[in-house]
């Protein structure tokens, strides 16, 4: 990838919502003044190589270190350059003993360690007990002497073991760390020399704020941000979409620390809830057993039209108005007074609310896929019979992203709101909260519905919807 | 087996034979067959602790790659402390995981396993239910590991009460060393131990 496509043209924006059709997003640009919007780049490992050297010559220069050094400098520092420059000048021996470059205390002089104060030809290497001559006499900053073939041994045992930078000196209590230039010359195989550079690569990623890998399966990239924050990056490569500070799935509203509690919940409370939470529910009037095969949750009976919803059963005219109420969680207000067993139900039965509309609309958010398919199929048929042209349809298919996406903001408000103490700011976001819903579920009832005279309606919904998105992030998302 | 290893072995072999602490019968090593791969160590368990009097038989096993990686290291004598398994004798000890060095040897093993029957890393536990009891029920802690030592380690004398109760499981048909087990993980509630053992 060269240099100009680093930055964001106009054409990346399709890879930046990844789509990979080609469609009228002109609606879908991220502005600056979207919540969402986060300024990242895809580098490649040549890229990111270039960027880490670069610092590495930058604080060598100044403050006039090996390469070498001023890498594992960086690394103990987080790549933070203006603190260890500012602390190398105030205390340069404080600095390097604490990234352990040099001991804690100065080491001894060689001939007070060695006993009798023998001369320099004669030292035993306290690894392999054979005597070493001066020459091949290797040692760090600590002065712990060991011959060259022990080292490299050493080397190879850790660098098998997955250690590259961290590698300490081989005597007792010393956390002397090896230098990238006394490792990589007594490394004898070429293969080891390879991944001792593909670890070390890897770590200095790790330790770098700015930068992370792509966790999409096989996938090479990392990603640059200004700053770390818990904002949503799009792979240019693999198209995988995830949260840049904590690299699990994007989750906003909610925050890394409670998505991460939210989902170790799940796993631990999901058989509960699997078993809970049924595949089909019967039809609140005519009993029929549903399957639900769409992602829409405005359900009608094929049998007896009733109309309803499929998280609360009750009727659907009754959310389609003024106030929608199924994704508000009615706590018991006597709770307090209530047996210890009945709160453990209360509490079981919140989760479970929460629970399965978190669940439910990860289900819908697949089956809509299938709905996309769908629509492509649609479209190749109405084409054929000659019933508009293919541009005339595309719209569904922007209705379908963004339907997609906002279903996914939707289904993480969830563990949020779950976690959000009751009062006024609660109230508030379930109150935009159901209005999201509500609007979402329009928007999915009308695309599995969509016929091309209803463009203008589908239109406006989509722009209603969209809306509800962004106002309800730009109030709660903090991050 | 490389030849440092070896070399290396029968030098520290005869570090540890002929060191002070050998002298004193603090510490011990004997060869189990002759190619230098396996080792029998000793150590005596250090005095003012519950396991003041035993002496307690290590499993050592030498890796090829020795000493750029540790030795394999196990408690062959049944012994009730935090950071050793109560059933398989692992040791839960930094040094012989990621804080090995290549410069340590038998001698600084075999000490620092002494040191650590002295001074137990409770937070860091091998055994989570001897953990628990170090740290919720200290007294009966020290009065079972010191029956351990008793039963297991060669220490003379050891809690008659304890011992009535063990006896109590083995006229149920419960083997001494399960009865044992059962009784000391619930803190010698006979009741609580039948249930264990029979559920």
């Amino acid at each position: 990838m060269s240099d100009e496509e680093m930055e964001y043209s106009d054409t990346d924006y399709d890879d930046y919502y990844g789509n990979d059709y080609e469609g009228d997003m002109d609606h879908m640009i991220p502005m600056k003044n979207d919540p969402e919007y986060f300024d990242v780049a895809c580098l490649t490992d040549t890229e990111v190589e270039r960027l880490l050297n670069e610092s590495v010559e930058q604080l060598s220069n100044s403050i006039q270190v090996t390469p070498s050094l001023a890498k594992l400098l960086l690394h103990m520092y987080n790549w933070n350059q203006v603190e260890i420059v500012a602390g190398y000048r105030q205390d340069c021996h404080r600095i390097l003993a604490s990234a352990h470059i040099k001991p804690p205390t100065p080491p001894q002089s060689t001939t007070a360690k060695d006993p009798g104060g023998e001369n320099e030809g004669e030292i035993i290497c306290p690894v392999c007990l054979g005597t070493i001559a001066p020459e091949t006499v290797g040692k760090l900053t600590c002065g712990h002497k060991f011959c060259k073939d022990c080292w490299s041994m050493h080397f190879e045992v850790q660098i098998i073991q997955g250690i590259s930078t961290g590698i300490e000196c081989m005597a007792n209590n010393c956390q002397v760390l090896a230098p990238e230039d006394f490792v990589v010359p007594l490394l004898k195989h070429p293969v080891l020399k390879e991944k001792y550079q593909q670890y070390a690569f890897a770590d200095y990623v790790r330790s770098h704020p700015q930068l992370r890998f792509c966790p999409g399966p096989n996938c090479n990239i990392v990603v640059q941000a200004k700053e770390c924050r818990a904002k949503r990056v799009i792979c240019t490569a693999c198209k995988t979409q995830f949260c840049f500070k904590c690299g699990g799935d994007y989750h906003a509203p909610t925050d890394c620390e409670t998505i991460k509690r939210w989902l170790t919940k799940c796993a631990d409370d999901s058989e509960t809830a699997n078993y809970i939470s049924a595949h089909t529910k019967d039809c609140p009037k005519c009993h029929l057993c549903i399957e639900k095969n769409g992602g829409c949750n405005h359900m009608q009976c094929w049998k007896c039209k009733h109309d309803f919803c499929w998280m609360c059963l009750g009727c659907w005219k009754t959310h389609g108005s003024e106030y929608y109420e199924c994704s508000r969680y009615k706590e018991n207000p006597n709770i307090a007074h209530e047996s210890a067993h009945a709160q453990a139900r209360e509490a079981l039965k919140k989760y479970l609310h929460y629970y399965e509309r978190w669940e439910n609309h990860s289900k819908s958010l697949k089956l809509e896929e299938e709905t996309l398919a769908k629509i492509r199929a649609r479209t190749q048929n109405k084409v054929m019979a000659g019933t508009g042209t293919w541009i005339d349809w595309q719209y569904l298919l922007d209705a379908a992203a963004l339907l997609a996406r906002c279903r996914y903001t939707l289904q993480n408000t969830y563990p949020f709101a779950y976690y959000l103490e009751s009062g006024p700011r609660k109230d508030l976001f379930e109150y935009q909260q159901a209005q999201l819903e509500a609007e979402i579920e329009n928007l999915s009832w009308k695309i599995e519905r969509a016929e091309m005279t209803d463009r203008g309606d589908l239109e406006n919904q989509m722009d209603v919807v969209e809306k509800r998105r962004t106002t309800l992030l730009t109030d709660f998302l903090q991050v | 087996m490389a030849n440092i290893a070896i070399q290396r072995i029968k030098r520290e072999f005869k570090e540890v034979i002929k060191s002070d602490e050998a002298q004193k019968c603090a510490i011990n090593v004997e060869l189990v067959g002759d190619d230098y791969r396996e080792l029998r160590g000793e150590i005596a368990g250090p005095p003012d602790t519950p396991y003041e009097g035993a002496t307690f038989q290590l499993e050592i096993k030498v890796p090829e790659t020795y000493p750029f990686n540790p030795p394999k290291v196990k408690f062959v004598t049944k012994i009730w402390h935090p950071n050793i398994s109560s059933v398989t004798g692992a040791i839960c000890l930094d040094i012989l995981k990621d804080q090995w060095a290549a410069a340590m040897t038998l001698r600084t093993v075999l000490l620092s396993l002494q040191a650590l029957l002295a001074a137990a890393e409770p937070d860091d536990p091998q055994d989570a239910v001897v953990a628990k009891q170090f740290k919720e029920n200290h007294s009966l802690f020290l009065q079972t590991a010191q029956y351990w030592s008793h039963v297991h380690a060669g220490v003379p004398k050891g809690n008659s009460e304890f011992a009535k109760k063990v006896r109590c499981l083995q006229d149920m048909g419960v083997g001494e060393h399960q009865a044992l087990v059962a009784l000391s993980s619930c803190n010698w509630d006979v009741d609580r131990a039948i249930e264990q053992l029979f559920s």
